[in-house]
């Protein structure tokens, strides 16, 4: 393991720091505050011994006017469109929140309040009511959006607002059954923000979802990713791709965490899908096509 | 919190058979001799009948930090010349037995392979005869070290705030998974400035072996820096006799405590 130190006067320059230094797969060990500036530990393993690729330069592809980041846009240039995302970046299927609690976490107005609605729609749709949290109680009807979400399934929902009332209320949870976590909008770049999430998180020892909406610029949706996947998220769900019509942000999210992709959020409503994303529907979707009610097999 | 810090019982050894409880580091001098000693005196304050065993075979030093000149020491017992029992010397004081390391008796760090079995098999041998076996491992991470620590039924891992400590502490997890898959291994942060950058040290060690494990590692313990730690080496005896109560002599007893009660993660 290789584990350095850094100090900066913000979080977002001690991560570039890290991630210049130790490269992109650095894992964020500890934040915390010392006087006026922010000590972050972080760590690689095994110790970064691979070339650094440089990409040629971009040429035109029919991805073009998704705007994707040029490295990226070389990489996916040249073959099958669905072929090269099967190749360049990860599809998983997003865990139920049963074997860990899942951790909805991302910017302000990311879709992470809707998102953990349609999660527990499904888990009640399957029989298996959940467990729903929610940290939110820093923005005014925060709890109630959830809980609004919540009355219609027959579900509760406990707010918790420190990670100690966090690791509590999980304490409430059946054997087996679903955890779902919903939480305030985070800056990562903010100390205080990132330093929080991170307890929340180790509180609840929860699996992370990185949720980010489509229709950013592609290099802040990279930088968040990059927070995010440092922060302990190897998941994400990109919201509003029904909506999106230019995807080079999620796909320079995922690529810059990296994020596996795992589900993606369409649909303005909690019965609306969340549909598993995969290299074909993606490639679909890319080219144009609308995604299809079919798509929404789960 | 509390979910990470679950308790993590020690395994319930058959009762004829003592505990085996090793003291390891990777980085020397954070330490490891002296919170065993002070760990294997809190815990026979309890009542345990402990052995505290220098497994440190390069450069031992227990009987050093007591200042003490045993007769016999481990080399003899490998040899054959004493049995067990007879090598170890009872410290009225503080209420333990102590297996010297080396004195006088050369360098036991280049063990051929006959003896170096031997040395690891004194360990179950001796927690057939006392209630608890302390011992304290050499610094680094050669082979004797990893094959008493994976024999060990807790594994005690020193760690201090240092980057250093931390990367060594890392990888003594990481071989300690690899030696003895699931056993039980904790965390003591040494040295800490204060509970919560103690706490700090620890949850950046545990969260190396979260990711790059996938392996919960529970918190012994942290133990302030206190300058009666020195200021007893330096006299030669041990913390809690010399400061009944002291910052470092009560955080010892905390981890000796949950330990007494099979809960050294609690
Ligand atoms: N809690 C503490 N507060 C203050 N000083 C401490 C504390 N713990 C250890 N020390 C200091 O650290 C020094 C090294 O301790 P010790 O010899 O026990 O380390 P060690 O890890 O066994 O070293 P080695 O690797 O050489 O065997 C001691 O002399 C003592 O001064
Ligand atoms: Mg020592």
């Amino acid at each position: 393991m290789r584990l350095k130190v850094f100090r900066a006067a913000t979080t977002a320059e001690a991560l570039a720091d890290i991630r210049r230094e130790l490269g992109p797969d650095a894992v964020i060990l500890g934040i915390r505050r010392q006087g006026r500036s922010v000590e972050v530990s972080a760590a690689c393993e095994p110790p970064l011994d691979e070339p650094v690729i440089v990409a040629p330069a971009a040429r035109a592809t029919p991805l073009a006017r998704h705007n994707l980041p040029a490295a990226l846009a070389a990489r996916l240039g040249g073959e099958r469109v669905e072929d090269a995302l099967a190749r360049e970046f990860r599809f998983v299927a997003l865990p139920d929140g049963s074997a860990r609690p899942l951790l909805l976490a991302g910017p302000p107005g990311a879709g992470k309040t809707l998102t953990a609605g349609k999660l527990a729609t499904r888990a009640v749709l399957a029989g298996t009511p959940p467990l729903l949290v929610t940290t939110d109680a820093r923005r005014a009807g925060a709890a109630e959006q959830l809980t609004a979400f919540a009355r219609i399934l027959g579900l509760s929902v406990t707010v918790a607002q420190t990670p100690a009332a966090l690791g509590k209320a999980l304490a409430a949870r059946a054997p087996g059954q679903p955890v779902l976590i919903d939480t305030a909008g985070t800056d990562p770049f903010d100390a205080a923000d990132a330093a929080f999430l991170v307890a929340l998180i180790r509180a609840a020892e929860a699996e992370v979802v990185a949720v980010l909406p489509a229709g950013l610029d592609a290099d802040e949706a990279a930088e968040l990713a990059r927070a995010y996947a440092l922060l302990g998220s190897r998941l994400l769900v990109p919201t509003r791709l029904d909506q999106a019509r230019r995807l080079g942000s999620v796909l320079a999210a995922a690529w810059a965490g990296p994020l596996a992709f795992a589900e993606a959020g369409c649909g303005p409503g909690p019965a609306d899908g969340l549909i598993p994303l995969t290299p074909s529907l993606l490639a679909r979707r890319l080219a144009g096509e609308p995604l299809l009610l079919e798509d929404n097999a789960a | 919190m509390s979910a990470s810090l679950a308790a993590l019982p020690l395994p319930l050894s058959a009762p004829s058979r003592g505990r085996i409880i090793a003291i390891a580091s990777g980085k020397g001098g954070v330490g490891k001799t002296w919170f065993a000693i002070t760990l294997a005196q809190a815990l026979a304050k309890r009542g345990r009948r402990l052995l505290l065993l220098d497994g440190d075979l390069g450069l031992a030093n227990v009987d050093v930090q007591l200042g003490l000149s045993p007769a016999h020491d481990i080399g003899a017992v490998l040899a054959g010349r004493v049995a067990l029992p007879q090598a170890a010397l009872h410290l009225p004081t503080a209420g333990f037995d102590i297996l010297a390391g080396r004195s006088g008796s050369g360098s036991l760090a280049a063990l051929d392979p006959a003896a170096l079995d031997a040395a690891v098999a004194l360990l179950p041998d001796a927690a057939t005869r006392w209630q608890d076996v302390i011992v304290d491992l050499s610094a680094g991470l050669d082979s004797a070290t990893r094959r008493m620590a994976a024999s060990a039924d807790l594994l005690l891992v020193v760690a201090t705030d240092e980057p250093t400590s931390l990367t060594d502490a890392y990888a003594v997890l990481k071989l300690h998974q690899q030696d003895a898959p699931g056993s039980a291994v904790s965390i003591v942060v040494n040295q800490a400035q204060d509970l919560s950058s103690g706490r700090h040290t620890y949850e950046t060690l545990a969260q190396a072996a979260r990711r790059f494990l996938r392996r919960e590692v529970p918190l012994a313990g942290i133990i302030r820096r206190d300058p009666k730690v020195k200021e007893a080496i330096r006299n030669q005896a041990p913390l809690l006799t010399r400061h009944p109560s002291s910052t470092a002599g009560n955080d010892v007893d905390r981890i000796a405590e949950a330990i007494s009660k099979g809960r050294p993660g609690a």
